[in-house]
């Protein structure tokens, strides 16, 4: 019976260590390819178009082979994985202009792309996509009345501190300053 | 990045020295606990803030989750924080401190009786180690991405070094450490949003970049946001944020509360936590302000993000040069680990009080429980650890951080706030109010997967409330002796006159004698006096307020 709560115990922590394995091997795929995207830009910089050619196969040999895969098997299972899901097509139409623009040898325009892939693999905030503010009567409602209360106790408890005070310190007392 | 290296290694080896000296004027558990409560009022505020800023609060999460999701970060700093700073510096400490206790459970033992003190410390140690898992996580990830070293050889650095330096020198130890990461942040941390506001052209255009450009919503530049917002709708923010849970965790979070019952005085006490509202203000503009610049910065270098938790680990390793950014990992690191160092122990504190000493071995020797303290504090850390796997899969650390302290200091607040104000509050009443409250929460979010922190804990804050004020009311009232003393009724002439009524004392026999009327009372200088910092931290918060409101 012992053995068996173990073995239960070691099972539910393999099915889990999976799923949390795929999070941690997920960044490490993308931080590959951004390394590897980052070396195509800076040899490009240096003009060295015989090893961005090189640079720039290794950045599509991980996307394809690493990065694209685990997005499109993953999303199945963590809805995390879904906005890299919705940049699959920037992500692949960047590596196309790329493979273009190193015919034309365009330094700056490689690094553009080259820094709008890395960005297209990152993670996006959230609150980008938050709608334009829409201030319902709900708003008002509970701003006036935190607003409207919150002013009101403060004055009651103001007074009451005041009164309590005089009370036992009656008014004609000396006040000396002095550091506590 | 060599330079970079030493700084961190020679301060974390510093660290390491600090906690040896320390122990050598540890001999008993009010040294180990309460740092022999000696504790001046600036070393409180300076650690006050420190404790509440680290990995978790402050730079790596809150700037994480400035990223995801705006300024509306901005009002843990701006609205909330010092809100509650002031608020318990006023009116809560004093209760706790006149009690000469150790640890919040044992304020609400006296007032309720043994099982809420059980239950409370029981959902606390369990945050504290949630906590630390998530410090170690971030601090992991942090540390890899600035000095490239893998994740879990990271993670167990820092676990050596926050474990041997807390096991030896205790809250002493705790307190100058947070001091010392003080000054070090201001200095490392303030120049870049400098730099950031330069590279985006001011804030006006930076707004212009993202609105106009990105077209990113409005609502990623608001601090309180409207009823729908996803993440923190304004008035729930303030409702159940600022009315609860803010108040909560600077009254009822023991790291908080620790340093300031290790004050040397309660005056101390009182003036470090509100003097420590202003460094909390100026906290935004360390980490939630650069970071809504952050995407603007990531996408135009080229700098890769995974998370919004290591968002701020990579804005600063690129954009700060070399010196600058040892400084700043000095400062972050020292940020993290005393954070770290400070819950862990506060929870062995709580671990060897409210259990061990309670319930496995009573009355034994004071060198026997400050023993046992030290080992409470290596388990807890070992138990973080194991945990450490779990966290790294959550999409946002402040949200698992702030929906665990929705759950926990709801039903607190409500039973807190009674037991001081209501002195027909008793032990049947809070028992039944806070379990019924930390289920109701626990309820909202796993049954009804409501995911807004903020109506959790606002939520659970009424319903622990009612419930209480309802059981209390259909049983006996409490006796007298528990709530002598510690209620605001019976302790409200000694809170109001604090410094007035020990100062009339000393004077009243050399002067009432004579001139009766004429009876002299010292005040502290205007430069300490709390009536005037408070005044100054609400007039910045509302001017903040309408500014980004």
């Amino acid at each position: 019976m012992k053995n068996h709560k173990y073995s239960l115990f070691l099972s539910i922590f393999l099915l889990f260590s999976s799923v949390l394995y795929s999070q941690e091997r997920f960044i490490d795929v993308r931080q590959k390819m951004a390394d590897a995207l980052t070396q195509v830009k800076n040899d490009a910089l240096l003009a060295n178009w015989s090893k961005v050619e090189t640079s720039l196969a290794e950045v599509e040999n991980i996307w394809l082979t690493e990065v694209k895969p685990m997005i499109t098997e993953e999303v199945k299972k963590d809805s995390q994985y879904q906005e890299y899901l919705n940049r699959l097509e920037e992500v692949e139409m960047n590596l196309n202009r790329l493979k273009e623009t190193l015919k034309s040898r365009d330094q700056d325009k490689m690094e553009t792309l080259v820094n709008a892939t890395i960005w297209a693999i990152s993670h996006h905030p959230r609150g980008f996509k938050v709608p334009p503010p829409r201030y319902s009567i709900w708003d008002w409602v509970f701003a006036l009345t935190i607003g409207l209360g919150f002013c009101f106790l403060a004055i009651w408890f103001g007074l009451y501190l005041r009164r309590s005070y005089y009370r036992r310190f009656p008014k004609g007392i000396t006040v000396q300053r002095s550091k506590p | 990045m060599i330079s970079n290296l030493i700084i961190t290694f020679i301060y974390l080896g510093l660290m390491f020295v600090a906690g040896i000296l320390f122990s050598r004027n540890i001999k008993n558990t009010a040294d180990y606990f309460l740092a022999g409560r000696s504790v001046p009022w600036y070393w409180i505020m300076g650690a006050v803030w420190a404790t509440n800023i680290g990995f978790l609060h402050g730079y790596l999460a809150h700037g994480g989750a400035a990223y995801e999701w705006g300024l509306i970060q901005a009002n843990f700093e701006w609205f909330q924080g010092p809100f509650g700073y002031i608020l318990t510096g006023i009116f809560f400490i004093a209760f706790y401190w006149r009690a000469g206790i150790y640890t919040v459970p044992q304020f609400l033992e006296r007032r309720y009786g043994s099982a809420l003190r059980t239950i409370y410390s029981f959902a606390w140690i369990i945050i504290f180690i949630v906590t630390i898992a998530a410090e170690l996580y971030l601090g992991g990830m942090f540390l890899k991405n600035i000095i490239h070293l893998a994740f879990w050889p990271s993670v167990f650095i820092l676990t050596f070094v926050v474990g041997t330096y807390m096991l030896l020198g205790g809250l002493g130890a705790a307190i100058m450490m947070e001091f010392v990461q003080f000054i070090i942040m201001m200095l490392g941390t303030m120049p870049l949003i400098f730099i950031l506001l330069n590279m985006v052209g001011g804030f006006t255009g930076l707004k212009e970049i993202m609105l106009s450009q990105w077209a990113v919503s409005p609502q990623y530049f608001s601090v309180l946001p409207d009823i729908h917002h996803p993440y923190g709708p304004g008035p729930w923010i303030i409702l159940g944020q600022c009315m609860v849970v803010t108040i909560g965790w600077c009254a009822g979070h023991q790291s908080m509360v620790q340093r300031n019952l290790g004050a040397r005085s309660l005056y101390d006490a009182k003036l470090g936590y509100v003097v420590a509202a202003i460094p909390k203000t100026l906290g935004a503009f360390l980490y939630s302000v650069p970071m809504i610049m952050a995407p603007i910065i990531f996408s135009r270098l080229g700098i890769f993000v995974e998370k919004s938790d290591a968002a701020y680990g990579k804005l600063i390793t690129n954009l700060l040069p070399p010196g600058m950014l040892g400084l700043f990992i000095a400062g972050l690191l020292s940020a993290g680990l005393s954070s770290i160092g400070s819950v862990l122990n506060s929870a062995s504190t709580m671990l060897v009080k409210d259990f061990y000493e309670k319930f496995l071995v009573k009355g034994k020797s004071d060198h026997h429980y400050f023993i046992a303290g030290r080992v409470a504090t290596f388990l807890v850390i070992v138990v973080s650890l194991l945990l450490v796997p779990v966290v790294l899969k959550v999409y946002l650390i402040m949200w698992l951080e702030q929906t665990l302290l929705a759950m926990a200091l709801g039903p607190f607040m409500a039973v807190l706030v009674l037991a001081i104000f209501w002195k027909r509050a008793n032990t049947q009443g809070s028992l039944v109010g806070f379990l019924t409250g930390g289920i109701f929460a626990i309820m909202l979010q796993q049954v009804f997967h409501v995911n807004v922190f903020f109506q959790i804990s606002w939520w659970s804050f009424v319903v622990s409330l009612a419930t209480t004020v309802i059981v209390s009311l259909c049983t006996p009232p409490p006796l007298p002796v528990k709530t002598e003393g510690i209620t605001w009724e019976s302790n409200f002439e000694k809170l109001v006159g604090q410094i007035a009524e020990k100062r009339v004392e000393q004077f009243a026999l050399k002067t009432e004698e004579l001139k009766p009327q004429a009876r002299i009372i010292t005040r502290p200088a205007w430069y300490l006096n709390l009536k005037y910092w408070a005044t100054a931290v609400l007039l910045i918060q509302l001017l903040l307020l309408i500014y980004f409101g």
